[in-house]
């Protein structure tokens, strides 16, 4: 079986990385940490492993037990007109660009689209979408779901974002339905309420 | 698993680009054997892939299992192919927004949404399924991967001896070099000329289906001709060359659909038959599908293509789910003048059906990027029309 990856930056990421093998780090608990080289500062409540290989310039990737089974990403303030993570095809399959007259709700469909074109699959869906407060300012969170194409584990997500001095700051996390998701939510959920912009404090 | 995924999309409906374009006389349809078991290890070996594959893909997510469009597109092949042919072909409806269908040797068919989204009637339907049941038919997977391995071995032969000739040298190394690669790269070619021919077989058997079926021939052409024009529409859009008019390409496994436009429509001229079109069986089998099609279809940042498409599926009439679809496409782009454009497409699909929820959220977030104060009460009328929505909460937020 050829290996899958259910995240859509990073498996662009892992084709694309520079540099080609960097390499994972340990997150340790409990420490401020600014994540995907920005201003972007969150303290996680176990340890992560970071992956080496980051979906874009603007983000990075965290995962527990592996690439697939839980995939925590961050993007640190995507700039106007640019796409959320690195392209597979600028030529055959371009991504759509973030805009900072977006509002709120095209936020989800931006995602939804890229994730469409990356991952080559229709079977990704948005299945909610809600206000919330995000980094103190007035955000998105919304659910997704999605399986890849020709494989029957089917994965959910949830991620949250707003948009700051036109910049887009989001946090997703996905994982497969079975077991994975459940369990490990909270652990998000506990990383977005206490995400800050501005330096780590320990 | 390989070899097998080879020739199968070999057998695929669009490929890359090339070649000649004569009116040929279709053949008379060959006798044909139901039931028909696999024939020798090479055949049995293809089929038992197959068969695997096959599970797998029935259970697969992205497979819609829809028993009323089911029903129908065994309907349509069977007019296509005669009942006695279409008995054993198994249909998958595989919810991907490219234009695509194959068929397997075992009589697995597969059909891409993309091409049901795309085709206008009935008949162009027809002659794409027609097509495919020809290479399932003339058996072209198994000649193809004969082909193949043989190819191969002679490739890998003529290697060996390449090498060994670079090894122990001698006078004529260079020159045995240089005829080894010019087999290999004969060999190779030859191996897509053959993909090639076999795509031209199909349409020739394929008007020959449609020629004793009740559908309009002509259609064929109809539909590669709106193919061509909706990949230049994307070319253009992406600010890329056209390849409508490339020659023959050295690893193209398919005619240019230039060619295949030209020659499916002389061919089809020959026939001197007129038929049904079968316009409104079609569009009352896709009524539940087509929004979901063209939502994927949206999703595919292609701006250019989408619109060309939209336009050719409303032809003279703009129906309020394509003003919906043209609305969400220009709202996506997000220019203020596309807003504006938006905004209008909305409006003339809520004139065609004035309880159209998802058109009064549409204008409302487009008014609302524009800065419009407006879009507070279209997006409250989309809350009132459908108080059931999924984006309720994040609306309900927009018009505080």
């Amino acid at each position: 079986m050829k290996p899958k990856f259910s995240n859509a930056p990073l498996m662009i990421a892992l084709a694309f990385s520079t540099p080609a093998f960097a390499s994972n780090t340990l997150v340790t608990s409990g420490t401020g940490v600014a994540v995907a080289k920005s201003p972007l500062t969150v303290v996680p409540d176990r340890e992560w492993n970071k992956m080496g290989a980051r979906p874009g310039r603007r983000s990075e990737t965290w995962t527990i037990d592996g690439d697939g089974l839980n995939d925590l990403t961050f993007y640190g303030g995507i700039e106007s007109n640019s796409t959320l993570f690195r392209e597979v095809s600028k030529r055959l399959k371009p991504l759509p660009r973030y805009s900072s007259t977006m509002l709120l709700t095209d936020i989800p469909a931006l995602f939804e689209n890229s994730y469409s074109i990356a991952l080559d699959t229709q079977l990704m869906k948005i299945d909610q979408v809600e206000p919330t407060t995000f980094l103190g300012q007035k955000g998105v969170r919304f659910m997704y779901s999605f399986s890849l194409k020709g494989e029957d584990v089917r994965r959910k997500g949830e991620a949250s974002g707003a948009i700051i001095s036109g910049k887009l700051y989001l946090i997703s996390f996905e994982a497969p339905e079975l077991f994975y998701f459940d369990r490990d939510v909270a652990g998000y959920r506990n990383i977005v309420a206490a995400a800050k912009l501005g330096l780590p404090q320990s | 698993m390989r070899a097998a995924s080879a020739s199968f999309a070999a057998a695929c409906l669009v490929g890359a680009a090339a070649t000649c374009a004569h009116a040929e006389p279709i053949p008379t349809l060959p006798p044909y054997t139901a039931a028909y078991q696999p024939q020798g290890v090479d055949e049995r070996g293809l089929w038992m892939e197959f068969d695997e594959f096959e599970r797998t893909l029935r259970d697969s997510k992205a497979v819609i299992n829809d028993p009323a469009l089911m029903a129908y597109l065994r309907g349509v092949v069977c007019r296509t192919v005669g009942s006695s042919r279409c008995e054993t072909v198994r249909i998958y409806v595989v919810r991907d927004a490219s234009f695509n269908a194959s068929m397997a040797p075992n009589g697995m068919m597969v059909i891409h949404s993309g091409l049901l989204l795309r085709s206008r009637n009935e008949a162009e339907l027809a002659a794409v399924l027609g097509h495919e049941f020809a290479h399932f038919e003339l058996r072209h997977s198994l000649a193809q991967f004969k082909r193949r391995r043989t190819a191969g071995d002679i490739v890998a032969w003529v290697g060996v001896a390449a090498v060994g000739a670079y090894a122990y040298g001698g006078a004529n190394t260079y020159s045995v070099i240089r005829n080894a690669q010019s087999v290999q790269t004969a060999v190779i070619g030859g191996l897509y000329a053959n993909g090639r021919e076999q795509e031209r077989q199909a349409d020739l058997l394929s008007m020959a289906y449609l020629k004793a079926s009740p559908y309009e021939p002509h259609c064929f052409a109809d539909l590669w001709n709106r193919q061509m024009n909706e990949a230049d529409a994307t070319a253009r859009g992406r600010k890329q060359r056209s390849t409508r008019y490339d020659r023959v390409a050295f690893f193209a496994t398919h005619p240019t659909s230039l060619d295949r436009a030209t020659y499916l429509r002389a061919i089809a001229s020959e026939t001197g038959k007129a038929g049904d079109e079968g316009q409104v069986s079609f569009m009352t089998a896709m009524t539940a599908w087509r929004p979901e099609f063209l939502d994927d279809q949206l999703k595919l940042n292609d701006f250019e293509g989408t619109d060309f498409l939209l336009g050719e599926l409303a032809g003279a009439q703009w129906t309020p789910d394509l003003l919906y679809a043209r609305g969400e496409l220009y709202r996506g782009r997000g220019n203020p003048r596309d807003l504006v454009s938006a905004i209008g497409f909305y409006r003339e699909a809520l004139s065609g059906n004035a309880t159209f929820a998802e058109a009064y959220r549409g204008i409302g977030l487009a008014q609302m990027r524009n800065h419009d104060p407006a879009g507070v009460d279209a997006l409250k009328r989309y809350l009132s029309l459908k108080p059931d929505a999924s984006d309720r909460a994040m609306i309900s937020m927009l018009v505080q």
